[in-house]
């Protein structure tokens, strides 16, 4: 028996777009079904059982944000969604409609190959490390212990509720309304400049250089995410 | 008017009777008739013809009935006295007649007068009316003022006669534009029975270009002759002012047309440049490639390390694309406004480590030194589009320096805001551009740099400035670029 192929679901009407898609990660090993409409898509995810979908944002039938709704309201299949610079508000709303990444265009294949493998390994429910480890960033989840370097690291309890939640998403894509929904409770969901400033803080503790981090990525005018 | 004019040559009349009453007994009455010619004479000067011949002949009655005798009676006792009142009244005739003559002349010279300081009062304003909207303003306050009528311009726009302008208050009815649309159509005065106002075509040599209507105030329901000739004069200096001010219109529209067209073609030059070049390298790399792998007997032979630099040309190139389209984009929004801010709380060091992370590429050769002073307060700013500023700015520090010179960010509090300095050690830019390098499709004069269209900055400032903040450039001492801009925190709220 062949081992199970991860198949992928690749929705873009740009036919140039599509075919380099699919040669990108046919050569990683994944099986391709394409789609171009949203309405293409949506059918036939209830024909298939996909691992992940790649969703463009600009479809001609339907926006890619209401495909990731309707999606979402019976299946929890990873989805990426392809977007371009300037539309920020719309990556947002796909990504609080329940996408779990997003690429800006143009990017490489290189990006498009580790966000889909952090949003497979995120839906495999593998049991969580209960050390996390990325450059000399250690963090230690079950005693709430932080190191850099091997020097401990003492951080505010709203610092640590969000490294904590950016490591349990590493990798990931987090959005200010997430952070502020999950930290401080849904009240806090308008009030950004908490947000702001204790990233700024919990970034001069744990960065080597804070003017240029390495562990917390911005992205710009949609959220942060913790380098894998 | 007339009947004062009448009552007063009566009146003279009585003054002489009175002024010769007191020497009736001293003076042959034959010589007290010298009075009544002299009140005859002055009748015909002041009242006009007249009142002149009243005076005469009440003068032959006034002179039988109180100096010849029989005194009170215009019974005669000397049959020679008829002689004296034939005589008075021939005189007081003919000089009245004379008299009445000059006087109109005056008159008539005084209104021509009037006439020909209006017209070169209105030829005056006419010609240092700059655009048709001053020069029509013009013609209707010379013509309601010299006409003592209200004015109205109409002019023809597609085929249509329409009211340019009128004296405040001043409408037309349907019946009286059907009479305007008349008067152009057939380039002729047309008089309506009807209606108080009246039409002029304005013409030019080549063609009717509108109408001049006026309607007289008050109770007048015409103009006289001078009046008449006047109305026509004013229409027809109007009409040429109209064909003088429409084609100098026309000439700067034309000069405008060709400034645009150029810039379009400069645009349209340098964009297509810019967005060929990358293209260039790209496609020349792949087809390189394409050959190796197709292994055609004459197809290059590359070692390793010389694929791995063409694909990574070829890759910073389409980086150099994207940010041309980008910008390009950008722009567009400026102009068009469809840029839409989302402002929110944030952090400028944020912002800068984020521009750094998207120029990190282009940014590994050199060495970049970064300070921000700690502890800066939140801006209220568009995080994407002030991070668009930074990789602008970082984009030319590279570009305008050479390689293996340092960049250098600085960020700090100042008294209007936030302040960021991005700093190259480039050949700096020459004083007297130094403002105009912000303007679009500017590129430094004299550059040997090609790359760049000269929207990178000018978008900066698009940007700075809808944020309420302000960009400038210096040179630096030692040689090189400064280019700062400040963003306001953000403003209290009233009552806070």
């Amino acid at each position: 028996m062949t081992e199970q192929k991860v198949t992928i679901l690749l929705v873009d009407d740009e036919k140039a777009i599509r075919r380099f898609l699919r040669t990108s990660l046919q050569g990683h090993g994944y099986e391709v079904v394409e789609a171009v409409t949203g309405q293409e898509a949506l059918i036939a995810a209830t024909e298939h059982r996909f691992d992940a979908i790649i969703l463009d944002l600009g479809l001609p039938d339907m926006d890619g944000t209401e495909v990731t709704r309707r999606l979402r309201e019976w299946s929890q299949t990873p989805i990426i969604i392809l977007s371009v610079r300037s539309h920020e508000n719309d990556k947002i709303a796909a990504l609080d409609a329940g996408a779990d990444d997003y690429l800006t265009k143009p990017f490489g294949a290189g990006e498009l190959m580790a966000r889909l493998r952090v949003s497979l390994r995120h839906a495999g429910h593998e049991d969580e490390e209960p050390v996390f480890t990325t450059g000399d960033l250690k963090v230690d989840l079950a005693h709430r212990q932080v190191w850099v370097g091997g020097v401990e690291i003492d951080l505010t309890p709203t610092e640590y509720d969000l490294l904590h939640m950016l490591v349990q998403h590493a990798g990931k894509v987090i959005t200010h309304s997430q952070f502020l929904r999950e930290v401080w409770g849904g009240a806090y969901e308008e009030e950004s400049h908490l947000l702001r400033v204790n990233i700024s803080n919990l970034r001069r503790k744990i960065e080597p250089d804070p003017n240029r981090p390495v562990y917390i990525l911005t992205e710009p005018g949609v959220g942060y995410r913790l380098k894998a | 008017m007339k009947f004062l004019r009448y009552l007063l040559s009566l009146g003279l009349v009585a003054l002489a009777v009175l002024a010769g009453w007191p020497f009736r007994s001293l003076i042959h009455p034959v010589n007290l008739v010298m009075l009544f010619l002299a009140v005859v004479v002055a009748s015909a000067v002041f009242c006009g013809r007249g009142p002149a011949i009243l005076a005469s002949f009440i003068s032959v009655f006034a002179f039988d009935y109180f100096f010849v005798d029989p005194r009170f009676s215009f019974s005669v006792a000397d049959a020679e006295y008829l002689i004296t009142f034939l005589g008075l009244l021939v005189v007081g005739l003919v000089v009245s007649g004379f008299a009445s003559q000059v006087r109109e002349q005056v008159l008539k010279l005084q209104a021509r007068e009037a006439q020909t300081e209006a017209l070169s009062a209105l030829s005056r304003d006419l010609a240092v009316a700059g655009d048709m909207q001053t020069m029509l303003q013009a013609v209707v306050d010379h013509t309601s003022r010299s006409l003592a009528s209200q004015a109205v311009v109409l002019t023809s726009e597609d085929n249509h006669l329409v009211v340019r302008l009128s004296s405040p208050g001043f409408t037309l009815s349907e019946s009286e534009m059907e009479t305007a649309r008349l008067v152009f159509s057939s380039k002729e005065a047309h008089a309506s029975a009807q209606q108080k106002t009246r039409f002029l075509p304005l013409t030019n040599p080549h063609s009717v270009v509108g109408v001049l209507g006026v309607k007289p105030v008050g109770k007048r329901s015409g103009f006289d002759t001078s009046q008449e000739k006047l109305f026509e004069s004013f229409a027809n200096l109007t009409g040429l002012a109209i064909e003088r001010t429409l084609l100098a219109e026309q000439t700067n529209r034309l000069h405008m047309l060709s400034e645009t067209e150029k810039l379009q073609t400069t645009l349209l030059n340098s964009i297509s440049h810019d967005l060929r070049t990358p293209l260039v390298s790209i496609r020349g790399v792949l087809d390189s490639l394409l050959e190796v792998e197709q292994g055609s007997e004459d197809s290059p032979r590359l070692d390793p390390a010389a694929r791995l630099d063409m694909l990574q040309n070829a890759r910073e190139e389409t980086i150099h694309l994207n940010r041309l389209v980008e910008n390009l984009l950008d722009m567009t929004r400026l102009e068009s406004g469809a840029l839409k801010m989302h402002t929110e709380p944030s952090d400028i060091q944020d912002i800068i480590g984020s521009a750094l992370a998207a120029m990190e590429e282009s940014l590994r050769p050199r060495s970049v030194q970064v300070e921000i002073e700690p502890d800066l307060p939140l801006v209220e700013v568009d995080f994407v589009l002030v991070e668009q500023v930074i990789i602008n700015l970082l984009d030319n520090a590279l570009k305008y320096s050479s390689a293996g010179t340092p960049v250098e960010v600085f960020a700090c509090r100042d008294e209007c805001g936030i302040a960021v300095e991005v700093f190259d050690r480039g050949k700096g830019i020459p004083t007297d551009q130094l403002e105009s390098v912000f303007s679009k499709f500017y590129r430094l004069k004299h550059s040997e740099l090609t790359q760049g269209i000269g929207l990178g900055l000018s978008i900066c400032k698009g940007i700075v400035e809808a944020h309420g903040g302000r960009i400038w450039a210096e040179n630096r001492l030692g040689g090189g670029t400064k280019i700062s801009f400040i963003l306001p925190l953000r403003r209290e709220k009233d009552g806070s």
